[in-house]
């Protein structure tokens, strides 16, 4: 149980959801915007965070969007995770999303809170960093549109009372040839040792990796697309260039073997690369 | 064939559990009670320096708040060794420090969150070995001065050593002369969780009159009875634990401590009622966890295979407490050379206290963590003299006329037929297609086998009995006092009773809640030994009806009772069977035409008491620590990937010997739900602690389980050697399915990878680390 009071608000309209953000600051309390609620509903329980009130976002109608509009795929953060998997809408995310914890888990998490949420794996950004991806803020009661890469390093970084309200992705990303491989300790439903999601542009293989590192983060573009260079070798030399970032720990596996298995990730994705283009795909 | 035994069975609770109807302790929410919460230790090992509870107890709702120096007692099964709420120092994270009381849940918690505790780190006893050392730190420094329980266990003074037990048997130095090879391996086993569905819950009330009312999530009413009375001197009539349905034990819950919690905490609010519930957090390290082992195996063999002595150093992880862990040394001793006949053993099992959660009982006594040490040593063996693995375990099987460790005659009827267990088990493996075989894409599948003896090391006079009473249409109900923790036990007491009074087992009504006013006792719902205890008594129950219903009627037919037979609630005459009387007619009494009525009320009463069994000798082991055995052979089927160095379970089979199955799809479950547990134990279910001893993982986040989708094929199949003084011939085997498996995993992945498997959990990192010389 979560051993202390507080308010639950449920705005119908973002103007609303920023007025009471407002309000609530403005009255010396301590709101919390609330999507899927899984991340805030164990940590209160454990008594890792408080707050005064959470303000739900499930009934703001933007936040559920979930279409394509001008060429975009609109994807609102309220979305759960189990929607974007079923809808089919963008394979990588789909397939990204539906191997984050199990699925009684996934029709609750949102795709705004995994991406919020302070577990480090966040592996529904992988997709999006390396698409380009926009996202629409609300911001001082107004809306803003960036590229998502500008308020996401692998943490988010926004201010108070600032909501990402939808995530934007042009649709030329949708359906190329990607690759998604998760590795965990052993189970199949885990955090990740390594999750990785990558596409194949014209320009060459984009991807960004999860678990590795206390967030996701980019795989240097170049050496991953260095013509000249086999594959294996291309595999070292990535392992090579970001293993100052990878982390070890007690519960999942040290930095060794996380370095180890990222070397068979990369092998993997470059070998179903090739496959796809044998395919046609 | 019989008239019930062997049949399917619903059990008698399934609608009502299935439908999320049937009630557990901390499903009933009921107003006006107190709640209470704990404050648990962060530190391993460390001293209390000071407790604040100002803040707290002046926080909404709070109504006491209780630290260990209100509280003058020490507790503990077998050794007194344990305050209810730490006292001077915590020994272990997650020991209960300060206890509030609310009067709600939320007001108790938010109060602990105002308790401030100042604690001064100790040095931490991080493992077995380390607690073993010279000049070790001393978890409990008056060791000496604590009271012992019972006769049998033995600490020592001066050390971190809470029981040792000794097997002695043949001549060892005889032995080694003999012996042509040796083979030697260290093993070492992690303390893990039952992670039992329903998390632990107790309360308490204390009545004007002095009466306690405790209800419960226990395997062990009888116990937490005895264990308040002992603790608190209560006179032990004034105590009634009430248990309901029991969301899963696997040994857990049959250790007292919340009950002790919410007693204190009662009696702390001039007995108003008090409810304390386990988080999930707080049920995997602050109440009781299973144990961790590390063990020294030495076998000397012939070149034949046959094994002639082996010397064996078991050292239990106890934890900070003692708890049961002496007995579970002890259980490991007396089965220490597995199901195999050897004739000169000498075997140390020590209980030893680190400063890890405290170990109890947990589903396999003991003997899924002797298993993996043996059963790895007989692969070792055949491996080294190039015997197939089922063939070495067959050239060593314990077999009629054999003596066990600690000198018992082996039967048939009181160890079945083990070697019959691994002949069936080849052919449900396709043990001929091979044992190793590579396949494409750097892929290999590999099989590896474990096998199994287990006895149930309990109290040598434990009991257990049955009333059986009639309703006025002539069906009974039966009261026993087991729990009904999952297996459906209630279910197969009823189905021992039809068949013994050939009657609809939909006409028996069993007493599914345990009172232990009313309640016959039950020693404890453990041990593998509840369709044996219960069952014997339902029979002696049974035989006391059919005594009574034979006298009545013969009286009311004019015959003899030999003259007369019983079924389908009938007794009538074995010459006309159309003169009988049905149940209805005499069970509340016969009543002539004319108004007269005789024969009365008819209850039946049956009992059990362990017999045969002794304490063990002291210096050499040997005595009887139960009444029987059941043997078993279990296989797991992997593919192993031999770049990537993971695993995938194919396979996992079983062969018991059975001796009767009584409920096939019941049993089928019964040893499916071991396997599978077992299979958690190989993969993936461990504590994991820091250098500091905090365990890192505490929830079901990162304590990994199996989940159902992760399940291979089960594969079971049985040997059914009668066990002549068990109910309908039946062993018990609620707990065995676990047993071998570990160990089975570890033979089919140290065969498959090339590698010397000797720690549980199997993780592809440790694979790899050893493929690739690693170091840890």
């Amino acid at each position: 149980m979560i051993a202390f009071d507080f308010a639950y608000f449920r705005p119908e309209t973002l103007k609303e959801a920023n007025e009471t953000y407002k309000q609530l600051i403005i009255a010396g309390k301590l709101p919390l915007y609330y999507g899927g609620g899984t991340e805030i509903i164990s940590m209160a329980r454990a008594g890792s965070i408080r707050f005064d009130a959470v303000i739900d976002i499930k009934s703001i109608p933007e936040c559920n969007t979930l279409c394509v509009e001008n060429n975009q795929l609109i994807i609102g953060s309220a979305v759960t995770l189990t929607k974007i998997a079923e809808s089919g809408c963008f394979p990588l995310l789909g397939k990204t999303v539906s191997r984050i914890a199990d699925h009684t888990i996934q029709d609750k998490i949102t795709i705004g809170g995994n991406i919020a949420g302070s577990i480090i794996y966040r592996e529904a950004a992988l997709p999006l960093m390396i698409t380009n991806s926009k996202v629409k803020i609300i911001k001082k009661n107004k809306l803003h549109e960036l590229p998502l890469l500008e308020i996401f390093d692998g943490n988010l970084h926004l201010q108070n009372g600032e909501l990402i309200v939808q995530f934007l992705i042009d649709t030329n990303y949708l359906n190329l040839s990607y690759c998604h491989v998760k590795k965990t300790k052993l189970d199949k439903i885990d955090y990740p040792l390594i999750t990785l999601a990558a596409i194949k542009t014209d320009n060459g293989i984009n991807a960004a990796v999860s678990g590795l590192a206390d967030k996701p983060f980019l795989l240097p573009v170049k050496i991953l697309n260095e013509q000249d260079v086999p594959e294996a070798v291309r595999a070292d030399k990535t392992v090579g260039a970001i293993q100052n970032n990878i982390i070890g720990d007690l519960i999942i596996a040290g930095k060794e073997y996380r370095m180890f298995v990222l070397k068979n990730v990369l092998v993997q994705m470059f070998e179903n690369f090739k496959e796809a283009q044998y395919a046609g795909i | 064939m019989g008239y019930i035994i062997g049949q399917n069975i619903i059990r008698k609770e399934a609608f009502n559990k299935v439908t999320g109807t049937a009630k557990y302790t901390d499903d009933f929410i009921a107003t006006g009670i107190y709640h209470a919460d704990l404050l648990v230790s962060p530190y391993a090992h460390a001293k209390i320096i000071s407790i604040d509870i100002s803040a707290a107890a002046s926080a909404k709702g709070v109504k006491k708040i209780i630290t260990g120096n209100d509280i003058n007692v020490l507790c503990g099964p077998l050794i007194d060794d344990k305050p209810p709420l730490a006292k001077e120092k915590v020994r272990y994270h997650g020991e209960p420090v300060v206890m509030v009381v609310a009067d709600c849940e939320q007001n108790a918690k938010a109060a602990v969150a105002k308790i401030k505790v100042n604690f001064q780190p100790l040095p931490v006893v991080n493992s077995v070995s380390d607690a073993l050392k010279e000049n070790a730190v001393l978890i409990h420094e008056n060791l000496q001065q604590y009271k012992k329980n019972v006769s049998d266990v033995y600490p020592e003074t001066g050390s971190n050593v809470c029981g040792h037990v000794k097997i002695r048997k043949g001549d060892l130095q005889k032995g080694w002369q003999e012996s042509e090879l040796t083979i030697e391996s260290n093993f070492t086993l992690p303390q893990s969780d039952h992670a039992a569905m329903e998390t632990r819950a107790a309360q308490c009330q204390i009545m004007p009159n002095g009466r306690v009312i405790v209800c419960s999530s226990t395997q062990a009413p009888f116990s937490v009875k005895e264990q308040i009375n002992k603790t608190f001197q209560v006179p032990i009539e004034d105590i009634d634990v009430n248990v309901l349905f029991v969301g899963g034990g696997f040994g857990g819950k049959a250790a007292v401590q919340l009950e002790i919690l919410a007693y204190i905490a009662a009696k702390a609010v001039d007995g108003h009622t008090v409810k304390i519930a386990s988080s999930r957090e707080k049920d995997m390290i602050t109440t009781p966890c299973k144990i961790g082992l590390e063990a020294k195996i030495k076998i000397g063999a012939k070149k034949n295979g046959k094994i002639i002595v082996a010397e064996m150093h078991y050292n239990v992880d106890c934890g900070g407490y003692a708890d049961i862990a002496p007995r579970i040394a002890k259980a490991i001793a007396v089965d220490c050379a597995g199901p195999y006949n050897i004739e000169n053993i000498s075997c140390d099992a020590l209980s030893v206290y680190t400063n890890h959660p405290v170990a109890t009982s947990f589903r396999g006594f003991g003997h899924t963590s002797l298993s993996f040490c043996i059963e790895r040593m007989m692969d070792k063996l055949g491996a080294a003299l190039n015997i197939d693995p089922i063939e070495i375990r067959m050239i060593n099987a314990l077999t009629e006329g054999c003596y066990s460790p600690t000198q018992v005659k082996v039967t048939l009827s009181n160890t079945g037929n083990f070697g019959e267990c691994l002949n069936k088990l080849k052919t449900l493996i396709n043990w001929h297609e091979g044992q190793r075989i590579v396949e494409s894409n750097h892929l290999i599948r590999a099989k590896g086998v474990g096998c199994f003896v287990k006895t149930s090391d309990s109290p040598t006079n434990a009991i257990s009995g049955v009333l059986l009473t009639f309703n006025s249409d002539g069906s009974i109900n039966l009261n026993c006092g087991a729990v009904e923790i999952g297996p459906g036990m209630k279910t197969t007491a009823a189905q021992i009773l039809a068949e013994k009074l050939k009657m609809d087992i939909g006409r028996i009504q069993v007493k599914m809640e345990v009172d232990t006013q009313t309640s016959p006792v039950h020693w404890k719902t453990v041990a593998s030994m509840t369709t044996y205890m219960v069952g014997r008594a339902v029979i002696s129950a049974a035989e006391d009806l059919i005594r009574q219903l034979l006298n009545g009627a013969a009286t009311i037919l004019r015959c003899t009772p030999e003259d007369l037979e019983i079924a389908e609630e009938k007794i009538f005459l074995k010459t006309d069977q159309k003169i009988y009387l049905t149940f209805k007619d005499i069970v509340h009494g016969f009543q002539y035409q004319n108004g007269n009525s005789i024969v009365g009320q008819i209850m039946g009463r049956g009992n059990f008491i362990m017999n045969q069994l002794s304490y063990l000798d002291k210096e050499t082991g040997e005595g009887k620590a139960g009444p029987y055995w059941t043997p078993g052979a279990q296989a797991v089927e992997i593919e192993y990937d031999t770049i990537q160095h993971t695993y995938r379970i194919l396979k996992a089979a079983t062969v018991v010997d059975a001796g009767k199955v009584l409920n096939p799809k019941t049993v089928k479950g019964i040893l499916m739900g071991g396997m599978c547990m077992g299979l958690g134990l190989g993969t993936s279910e461990s504590f994991i602690y820091d250098a500091e001893g905090i365990v890192q993982n505490t929830s079901f986040r990162t304590y990994k389980m199996m989940r159902y989708g992760e399940t291979p094929d089960y594969l079971i199949d049985y040997v059914e050697t009668p066990q002549l003084d068990a109910p309908y011939g039946s062993r018990g085997l609620a707990e065995h399915g676990i047993i071998g498996i570990p160990a089975a995993l570890a033979n089919a992945i140290s065969l498959a990878a090339g590698i010397d498997v000797t720690k549980l959990p199997i993780t592809p990192e440790q694979i790899w680390q050893q493929k690739e010389g690693v170091r840890q």
